[in-house]
Parts: structure tokens; sequence; C-alpha cells
């Protein structure tokens, strides 16, 4: 039982760290990042690299947060901006853009599979049941996630421009608020956080080119649910994660895999406001 | 009718004439390829013959892609499940049960029929009255996902991650292939052109273009794309069938959503909305990629990447749409000139009720958003025969009680009847089916449809589109005809309503509406941004169909001198209230109206004044 709640815990965590860059751009940008599983990977790699380097393991993440936070500016730069009258077109053009990112680490790192040692192992003896010391700290991770997003929102100018623009553009540009630099710094952050949580998750994983893609549906589906909204992104994370880590350990692995993106499906047939509005 | 003759010689042909001359030219462009694939396996090494076969069946399905993507407007990522399907389906019947003639037609018939129960599954799922795009695209997403892992976990019955191999399949040389598959795209083509270019392919661009205005034409929008998933599932199955029953083999990668992308790739490459795109994308991609991804493994889904980013950024209309538009330039009299419009007159809709029944009925109608209330209790009646205006400073709830009226789902509270019938939790386009016509405040019309089609579209809910055909007569209701004919659209037939002048395109929207010979219209702001000279005609065509044509007219209106001249009442809304419901005299003296427009009581806005009116609203 001890494992089990656990288990949702953690599981709601890696879910929160890995959907969280996705959630902003959507959130602010009302477009979907098709290259997210891209950027998660670069993340991934971004470790390697710090690791090859001889960077301390607790800097990866942030080392990844950087790498992917500037590539993704580019991106916004050269790719992204002159779609933002398409939404559509901008799924596809950056699915493109994981397409080439993907191909490039390819040629860079090879195919095959690499492993990268955990900065923190062993087991800790939580509520009777001995846990990898690692997952756990990836809760702590996921709240400090949510609690530095929620300071950047609401105690800096940049995230009172964010706002503006999240709920009136051309009343905010008639403002004086660069609108253009808002979304430039929201595509940078997300992609950043997608590769810090590429980064984060790799000592759970392995290292390969196409590491990012099992995360892509879920993240989708519980930003659509969340609808955009942070506090309803972490809900949505806790409630159809628990339920995966349910079916996953009761009924079989395969279908709890399926589990958030089934649920989130019916869910938001139903209630197509999802959990925005709880 | 002369003058569009003048303009157009070639029109001047007659119908019939016209008609035959590119049904000659079709039919010869068919012939041609025909024999090409007849003849071409002759000329061809093994190696190429052997991919052609599976390039084939993959474009019909990138055809399917085409239509759904390209013209409907829903970006799906899910037609290879379909495929996938159809290859699983034939790749365990001949495995299971054998191959036989029997066998063949059960495979083929399980394929198609599993295909469209699945396909309808994901319709119902994916498209709702005011369902995102994004989430019908995510769904597409999802289900090559669901059914791969379903694959995975069916142990010998679906082979797993091995696939099922090893069943007798039809025993035909691949040359043989070569010309069943090309035949059998070429006829999937030619079915999909005829259905693109009808009347009822019309309405998939309509679709594509705006929504929200198809379902207040009465076009119940979710039921064409779920028939048309339906109908594009079943296809896909029969091409994945095919391509089983050549390969000898049903893989995972044959329904998995790495396949979904590829196929979108080959339609955004070759042109989406363009069949021909669709399907050079596929052959081309699909050839390049035999031939070039074992010399340059990397390189080429590389440049696979980077051509496809290039294009949907810089050419959103691909490869061949470029050359079309080229084409198009240098060599115009390639393309040969739409068919002219004859306007006609449509017989006119029998009318059941009186000359002054009662249309609309709204008893205590509210609406709020969470603690926020914008309506309350508000009671309205109105007959054929009478122009109500209803008038209120700005953030009165004026258009939000419009939108009680014509949305079922809107209302918190209340009871609204329209023609005698309850309207809670009916969805948009059944409402206009009891008789309401909706124009919306900002013009809303098919931005990239000609004049003609938009109205077309708006005739499509009484006169059934024909799936086969094209009809070159409009024919309008006289109410609709007269809107055409008094704003001078009737000169601008086949220009692209996105050309149109502001005032034009109210106009055509106005047309749009009367099309549908509604007892009762909903005009919101209807003469915002018109010149005066404009408005006067609006003002004749709207005394008009109250007087002559019996409607009932709603309007949302600032200009107080305009709805003087109009109404037959006015109805003043303020803060959510319906505060006055009488004639012109009565509301114009009243010293309320006087006490809300001046602002002496609690008004969020500066007064408008009866000579000024505010052209922008929030």
């Amino acid at each position: 039982m001890g494992n089990l709640i656990l288990d949702i815990l953690t599981t709601a965590a890696i879910l929160f760290i890995t959907s969280a860059g996705l959630l902003i751009i959507f959130g602010v940008m009302k477009i979907i990042n098709f290259a997210h599983a891209a950027f998660i990977t670069v993340g991934g790699f971004a470790a390697l690299v710090a690791h090859q380097i001889g960077l301390p393991p607790l800097l990866a993440p942030i080392f990844a947060l950087i790498v992917g936070g500037v590539l993704g500016a580019i991106a916004e730069a050269v790719i992204v901006r002159r779609l933002y009258e398409r939404p559509l077109d901008a799924i596809l053009a950056t699915w493109g853009l994981g397409l080439i990112m993907t191909q490039l680490i390819t040629a860079s790192f090879g195919r095959g599979v690499q492993f990268l040692p955990p900065p923190i192992s062993g087991t800790v003896s939580v509520l009777g049941a001995e846990y990898s010391l690692y997952r756990i700290v990836l809760v702590g991770v996921a709240i400090l996630i949510a609690l530095a997003f929620t300071a950047l929102m609401t105690r800096t100018r940049l995230g009172l421009s964010t706002r503006a623009v999240i709920m009136n553009e051309s009343l905010a540009q008639g403002l004086g608020i660069n609108s253009a630099r808002v979304r430039l710094i929201t595509f940078g952050v997300g992609c950043g956080l997608a590769a810090a949580a590429g980064a984060l998750i790799t000592p759970l994983t392995s290292l390969d080119p196409a590491m990012g893609l099992p995360f892509l549906i879920g993240a989708f589906m519980l930003v659509m649910v969340s609808g955009g909204s942070l506090p309803a992104l972490a809900l949505a994370c806790l409630v159809l994660g628990g339920l995966q880590a349910i079916v996953s350990t009761y009924v079989g692995s395969v279908l709890g895999g399926l589990t958030i993106a089934v649920c989130a499906a019916v869910a938001l047939r139903i209630r197509p406001e999802g959990f925005a509005r709880v | 009718m002369s003058e569009l003759a003048k303009e157009h010689p070639r029109a001047a042909v007659g119908d019939t004439g016209l008609w035959s001359s590119r049904v000659a030219r079709r039919v010869a462009v068919l012939v041609v390829f025909g024999t090409l694939v007849l003849v071409a396996p002759w000329f061809l090494d093994a190696y190429t013959v052997n991919i052609l076969v599976r390039a084939f069946f993959i474009a019909i399905v990138a055809v399917t892609v085409d239509i759904l993507w390209g013209y409907s407007g829903y970006l799906t990522f899910g037609q290879a499940a379909f495929f996938g399907l159809g290859a699983y389906t034939l790749a365990i019947t001949f495995s299971q049960l054998g191959f036989g003639p029997g066998q063949a037609l059960l495979a083929l018939g399980a394929a198609m029929v599993l295909a469209a129960l699945l396909g309808a599954l994901v319709g119902w799922l994916s498209f709702y009255p005011g369902a995102s795009p994004f989430y019908a695209t995510i769904i597409s997403l999802v289900l090559p996902i669901v059914l791969v892992q379903l694959i995975y976990s069916g142990g010998n019955f679906t082979g797993a991650s091995s696939g099922v191999v090893g069943y007798f399949s039809f025993p035909l040389m691949t040359e043989t292939w070569f010309r069943v598959a090309g035949i059998s795209m070429l006829a999937v083509a030619v079915l999909a052109h005829i259905a693109v270019s009808s009347d009822a392919g019309r309405l998939l661009r309509a679709l594509r273009d705006n929504e929200m205005r198809c379902a207040y034409l009465g076009i119940n929008t979710a039921a064409i794309r779920i028939t048309l998933l339906t109908i594009c599932a079943a296809i896909a199955a029969l091409a994945g069938a095919g391509y089983a029953a050549f390969g000898g083999i049903a893989a995972p990668e044959n329904a998995g959503f790495v396949f979904g992308t590829q196929l979108v790739v080959m339609v955004a490459l070759g042109g989406r909305g363009m069949l021909t795109g669709a399907i050079v994308g596929a052959l081309s991609i699909e050839l390049a990629s035999a031939y070039l991804s074992g010399i340059l493994p990397y390189a080429w889904e590389l440049l696979v990447g980077i051509a496809f980013v290039t294009v949907i950024v810089l050419m959103p209309s691909g490869l061949f749409g470029l050359l079309r538009a080229m084409a198009q330039r240098w060599t115009p009299w390639l393309f040969a000139p739409a068919p002219a419009v004859r306007l006609g007159d449509s017989a006119p809709k029998a009318r059941e009720s009186a000359v002054d029944a009662v249309v609309l009925e709204a008893q205590g109608v509210a609406r709020s958003f969470g603690a926020l209330t914008v309506l309350s209790d508000v009671n309205l009646t109105a007959r054929r025969g009478e122009l109500v205006s209803l008038v209120g400073p700005n953030g009165a709830g004026k258009t939000t009680l419009m939108k009680c009226l014509a949305d079922g789902r809107e209302a918190s509270a209340g009871d609204i009847r329209i023609a005698g019938t309850p309207i809670k939790g009916m969805v948009p386009h059944r409402i206009v089916g009891l008789g309401l016509g909706r124009k919306f405040q900002a013009a809303s019309v098919f931005e990239t449809m000609s004049v003609a089609d938009c109205l077309r579209i708006a005739r499509s809910g009484r006169d059934k589109p024909s799936v086969l055909r094209s009809c070159a007569a409009l024919n309008l209701p006289a109410a609709a005809r007269s809107v055409v004919e008094a704003s001078g659209l009737d000169t601008r037939f086949d220009e692209d309503a996105r050309n149109l002048s502001h005032g034009l395109k109210q106009a055509l929207e106005l047309a749009m509406v009367l099309a549908l010979e509604p007892d009762l219209v909903l005009l919101d702001e209807p003469t915002a941004g018109l010149t005066r000279s404009e408005r006067n005609v609006f003002a004749t065509i709207l005394t008009r169909l109250v007087e002559q044509d019996r409607l009932c007219v709603l309007i949302v209106e600032h200009d107080l001198d305009f709805v003087r001249q109009i109404s037959s009442r006015i109805v003043v809304l303020h803060q959510g209230k319906l505060v006055l419901d009488g004639t012109v005299e009565e509301v114009v003296n009243s010293p309320l109206v006087a006490e809300i427009y001046s602002g002496h009581q609690v008004t969020d806005d500066p007064a408008p004044t009866p000579t000024n009116t505010p052209e922008a609203r929030a």
C-alpha cells in the first residue's frame, strides 16, 4: 500500500515535470509544441554532455535548461513566429522541427542506447516500503518547478506582461507590452523546461534519440485536460497519474500506459472544459 | 446574365457544351494515366515495380488524408491506424482461415466494416458542437498509439512486435499487382475528385473555412465530419488490406503514428487540398526514400524534415500548389473558367404559421458566468411581421441575449421557445432548423469561397447537395435575391468572399441568412461600419422583409435614428434587465431611456447620444 501511494505521487511528479513546459507554451501562445519530445531528448543528451565535461550532476538539469531554452528561442524566432495565425500548421512545423532535432542528435550521438549514472542513488524507507530515493526527490523538484513558475508569473514584471498577453494580446500591445518578446521568452522557457525534464528523467530511463516520445502523448493529454492552467495540470497529473499507477499495478503495464490517453480523451468528450474550472 | 456572359466569353458556351468539354479533357487525362499504369511494368525494373505497388496503396491513404485535412480542415495522424487495421484484418484472416476467394471477400469486407465502425467511434469522440480542432488532432494521434499497444499485447494472434507473416495470399505476379494497385489508386482519385468538386464536396471547404457559420446555416457539422471520417477510414482499410495482401506481412509500423505523420508530410509536401498533390507527394516520397534512405541513412530523414518545415512555413500549398499557381499565371488557357452562375428562384417554402404567429417566446431568461450575472429574468415575445430593436448601453447584455436565443446551451435559466418549440440544450444547427437565422456582429462568411458558393452553402440545408454533380444554377428565395441584387453582389458571383468590401461582406452574410428562409432573423449591429447610403439600402431591405415577407426581425442597434426609422417595437436592456418594451414613441419619449443614456444612473461607459454611434464595442 505504501508502495502504491509512493508510486502515485512519483508518477504524478514525473508527469508534471515532463508536461510543464508544454503547458506554459500552450497557455500563453495557444499553440501545441510538437517538438516537445525532441526537447526532452535534447535535455537527456545535455545531461550526458554535462557528465562528460565533468559538471557536477546537480547542475545537469540547469545546463539542460539553458541549452533547451536557447534552442527554443532560436526555433521561435526562425519558425514558430510566422505561424501564430495558423495554429494547426504550427503543430506540423514544430513536429518537423522535432524530426530535424532527432536526426541531428542521432547523427551526433548514434542510434545506440546509453546510460547515465543517477546523481542520487539508493533507497529510502518511507511508509514501511523501500523506495528509490531519486524518485522521491523528483516529487520535491516538481513542487519546486510549480512554485518557481508561480512566483515568476505573479511576482515579476515579465509575469505581469505574460498574463496581460494571455488575457488580451491586442490590448497588451496597445499598452506598450512587447508581445513578440513575451512569446519568444515563453517558448524558450517552455523548451528549456522540457529539456530540464529530460535531464531529470534520464537517470530513470535510458538515453536514446527517441527517449522523449513516450512522454509526448501523456503530456499532450494532460495539457489539453488542464486547459492551460498550472494548478489544473497538477491536479490532472495526480488524478490521471494515480489511475495510471493503479492500473499498471493491478491490471498490467500495457493498459497502464494507455490509461492517461484514454481517460483524458473520454473526459474531454464529456466535459470539454476539462479540469480547468473545477 | 448577359453581362456575365460578356465577361467570360468561354462561359458563353452552353452549360452542356462546357460540361462535356471539361469531361472530355478529364477522360483524356485518365486514359493517359491508365495506359501508363498498364504499360509501365514492361519498362521498369523489378525493384522499382515492387516499390511502386506499395507506393500506390500508400497514395490511396494519402488521398484520404488530403480530403480530411486539406479539404475539410481536420489535421489527422490517425489514418495510419485504419490502414493498419485493414492490413491486420487481412493478414489475420488469411493466416487463421487460409487463403481462398471466400476468405478474401471476408477479409476485405471485414476490413472495411471494422474500420468504418472504428472511424465512426473516433468521429463521435472527436467531433461535437463546439469541439476544438486541437482536440480532434490529439485524438487522431492517440488512436494509432492505442492500436499499436493492442497489437503488441495480442500475442500470437497479432504476432506482437514481429507482425503477422507467412500466410498465402493472391497468387499474382508483381506486374499484375502493379496494374491492380495502380488502377485502384486512379479509381480512388477519380471518385475523390468527383466527390470533392460536387455540391456536397463544397461543404467540406465551408467546414474548413468557418465551422461556426456552417452550424448557424443549419448544417450538422459533426454529422458531416463523422460520415466523412467513416468513409475515409473504410477506404484506408482497403488500401491497408491490399498492402498486406501484396507484401505478405502486416507489421506494427503499418499502423503506427510515425506512419501517420509520414502521410501528413507527403500531403503537405505535395500540396494539401489538391488530390494530385497528395498522390505525387506520396509516390515521390516513397520512391525517393526507397532509393535514398539506403545511401544516405541520416541525411535523407534530415532532408525530409527540413523540406517539410520549409514547405509548411513558406509555401503552405505545397510544391504542387506552387506549380499550379505558376501554371495559372503563365498558361491561363489551360484552366477552364467556372461555368457561369445562373441566378434562379427557388420554390418558396410553405409557411405553416399564420402571418402574425408568435415565433419567439422567452421567459425568465438568465445568464451568469460564475458569480457574474449578465442577464436576469428577461421576458420577450415577438411575432412575424414585427421588427424589434434591442437597444441599451454597452455591456447591457444585448449580444448575450442574442446568443441565448440562438444556442440552447447558453442560457443559465429560463424558457425560450422558437416557433413554439423549447430550445433548452439544443445545438445551433437544430435551432436554425426551427426557422431561426443569425447574422453575426462581425461579418462571417466563407473567406476562400466565391460569392455564389457561399450562397449555395447557405441553401444546402434546403436543396440537398449532390455528391456526384455540381450545379451551375443558384436558386435563391425572393428575400435573399433582393439583397443580392440591391447590393450589387450579383455582378461579383465569381469573386472570393475575402476580396469583398466590409459592406458587401455584411450584405453577403445577410443574403446567406435569408437564403435559409427563416421566420425569425437575429441581426447583431448589422450597420456598424457601413456608410450612410449603405445603411439606407439596408433599411429599405429590412422594411420589405418585415412588411412583405412577414419575417420577424430582432436587431441589436446603437444608432437610435436608424432604430426609429425601421422599428415596429423597441426593447431596452439595461444592466442585464429588460427595462422597457414598447412602441417607438413610448420608448423614445420615456424618461427612463433618457436617464440610461444620459448617464445619470450608474452606467460604466460614456453615454452614446442618439446621433453618435459607437463603432467599436468591447
